[in-house]
């Protein structure tokens, strides 16, 4: 998992945990994807912006940091913390709107709305993100 | 591998006991069972359960599944969460190679070229209709729909042809603007048949109900009858579906943004400071769900006295002008206010098509000329169209 052309967009994310947030015109005028592609293994979603950044987003990180309000709860407090997704796949992709994905995997989970600036964020801010929830699953005494 | 079959994995499993009697299985624990190349992957369900308990279970699945013949690898993941319809062992959304998914058609950008390409549609190309367009206000009572109408018997004046969805399932406003009382009827192929006013079709939860009937519905029966009024109504051929938004930024709004393959979004506005915070609201949920605001309308612009031509700025005047400046907006036009707009509305003639010599009628149309070309200028803009979506 790798972003192949990161540019400096990835700035730190500033609130935590990330939720989907309401961005401005701009950003998410920059931030359509040119094509989402999902992999034979089923394992790895390729995210291509028109910025030119692509990112490779793995079924478990995108799984365990899903939008749905299933995962996030309705606010910081109420999230929850997933835990043994490691071998997670994803089963089906639906577009939503103009704006989103739907992504279903292959433990049941169905409900998470993808938009193009989450899936953004998940690609500039895996550096920050990932090491994070590794660390929170350590303090939970959790594994992958 | 290719007698490797979902039912023999769930064959597999029943041996696993779950408690005194009954499988792993048959207790419905078993969520989705996917095959890909050798490799196995299922999830147990433990959200009636300590996950933590699941462990044992998951080693010997593993190991179950792990001697059939044929599997190169098994993946068991434990999950807290039980989606609506899980069921025991279904995993029809098998990944196997080449599950070239369903649906018809693929996302709003259509260009597909690859074989697996285009996965079940979320907006969905509406058969037969070439642009849909929204028209919205942050707020009530700024003549949206009186705009509506009028936009789109403008934009047949230009020779298109055009239908008006009144999207407005609480407080439909299509039967009396447009003078229509009776009731769509069903087609050959079972197709809700639209109305049809001044050349334009038309379709209203308003001819479902008696006026003055109060729609007394939640969330979700909303959505499906709109998604009916969108797909299951022979709308085609069309240029321009004119879809009526109710004012706000709710349910409706969103399932139109997620459902149908809209163009553009018009804002109407007065030009009052509290209508316009309210219209802000609507561009930045447009903005979120990613549809272009093709422009802004300000209504009840100024008011020119019939006797003595004076004019007076009720609400302000300019204010929607100067807010699509500052947000990079088009300015689409202004309609004053005047009798003869509200007056031939109340009598379902809209004034476009009753008195299309009228100054007031040519503002609607250089409105729809405008939007014709802000149209055509969001299209051009290769940024809007939607990515491709490839399942390899």
């Amino acid at each position: 998992m790798t972003s192949k052309n990161n540019s400096s967009n990835g700035s730190a994310p500033e609130g935590k945990p990330i939720v989907q947030e309401l961005s401005s015109h701009e950003m998410a005028a920059q931030a359509v994807p040119t094509e989402i592609r999902l992999a034979h293994s089923r394992e790895v979603l390729t995210v291509s912006f028109q910025s030119g950044d692509v990112f490779e987003l793995s079924a478990e990180y995108l799984r365990v940091f899903s939008p749905s309000a299933e995962v996030q709860g309705h606010s910081a407090a109420e999230r929850k913390l997933q835990f043994g997704k490691k071998m997670v796949l994803i089963t089906e992709i639906e577009p939503v709107g103009n704006y989103a994905i739907k992504i279903m995997f292959s433990d049941g989970h169905k409900t998470g709305i993808y938009s193009w600036v989450y899936l953004y964020r998940l690609g500039a801010e895996h550096g920050e993100l990932w090491p994070e929830y590794l660390a929170e699953l350590e303090e939970a005494g959790k594994s992958r | 591998m290719a007698g490797l079959t979902k039912e023999k994995i769930i064959d597999a499993l029943k041996t696993i006991e779950f408690k005194e009697g009954i499988n792993i299985v048959d207790q419905g624990l078993v969520s989705e069972v996917v095959i890909a190349n050798g490799k196995v992957y299922f999830a147990l369900d433990a959200s009636n359960d300590d996950p933590t308990k699941f462990e044992p279970l998951c080693r010997e699945a593993e190991k179950v599944v792990g001697a059939l013949d044929g599997v190169t690898s098994v993946g068991v993941t434990v999950t807290a969460e039980r989606s609506a319809d899980s069921g025991g062992a279904r995993g029809q959304n098998g990944a196997s190679a080449g599950g070239a998914p369903r649906g018809d058609g693929g996302p709003q950008a259509g260009s597909s070229a690859g074989p697996n390409e285009g996965p079940k549609a979320g907006a969905q190309k509406i058969e037969g209709v070439k642009h849909v367009i929204a028209v919205a206000s942050g707020k009530g009572g700024v003549g949206k729909s009186t705009t509506s109408v009028n936009l789109a018997m403008a934009l047949k004046a230009e020779g298109l042809k055009v239908g008006i969805l009144d999207a407005d399932v609480y407080g439909p406003s299509m039967p009396r603007l447009l003078g229509i009382a009776d009731e769509p009827t069903v087609g050959p192929n079972n197709e809700i048949l639209p109305l049809e006013a001044y050349g334009v079709k038309v379709m209203s939860m308003g001819f479902m109900v008696a006026e003055g009937t109060a729609v007394v519905w939640r969330g979700p029966m909303v959505m499906s009858a709109l998604s009916q009024m969108i797909s299951k109504v022979a709308w085609a051929p069309l240029d321009v579906l004119v879809i009526d938004l109710p004012p706000g930024t709710g349910d409706v709004q969103l399932t139109i943004a997620q459902q149908t393959p809209l163009t553009g979004a018009v804002i109407v506005s007065t030009p009052q400071d509290l209508a316009l915070i309210d219209a802000r609201k609507g561009i930045n949920m447009f903005g979120q769900v990613n549809i272009p605001i093709l422009g802004l309308i300000e209504n009840m612009s100024y008011f020119l006295c019939p006797s003595c031509g004076d004019r007076s700025d009720i609400f302000g005047h300019g204010g929607a002008r100067e807010e699509a400046k500052k947000i990079g907006a088009e300015f689409l036009g202004e309609v004053p206010l005047h009798l003869d707009i509200r007056a031939t509305s109340d009598a379902g003639r809209p004034i476009v098509a009753s008195a299309p010599e009228s100054a007031e009628a040519k503002a609607y149309i250089d409105i729809a000329k405008n939007v014709l070309a802000q149209m055509e200028k969001v299209e051009q803009d290769a940024g809007f169209a939607g990515p491709n979506i490839v399942i390899e």
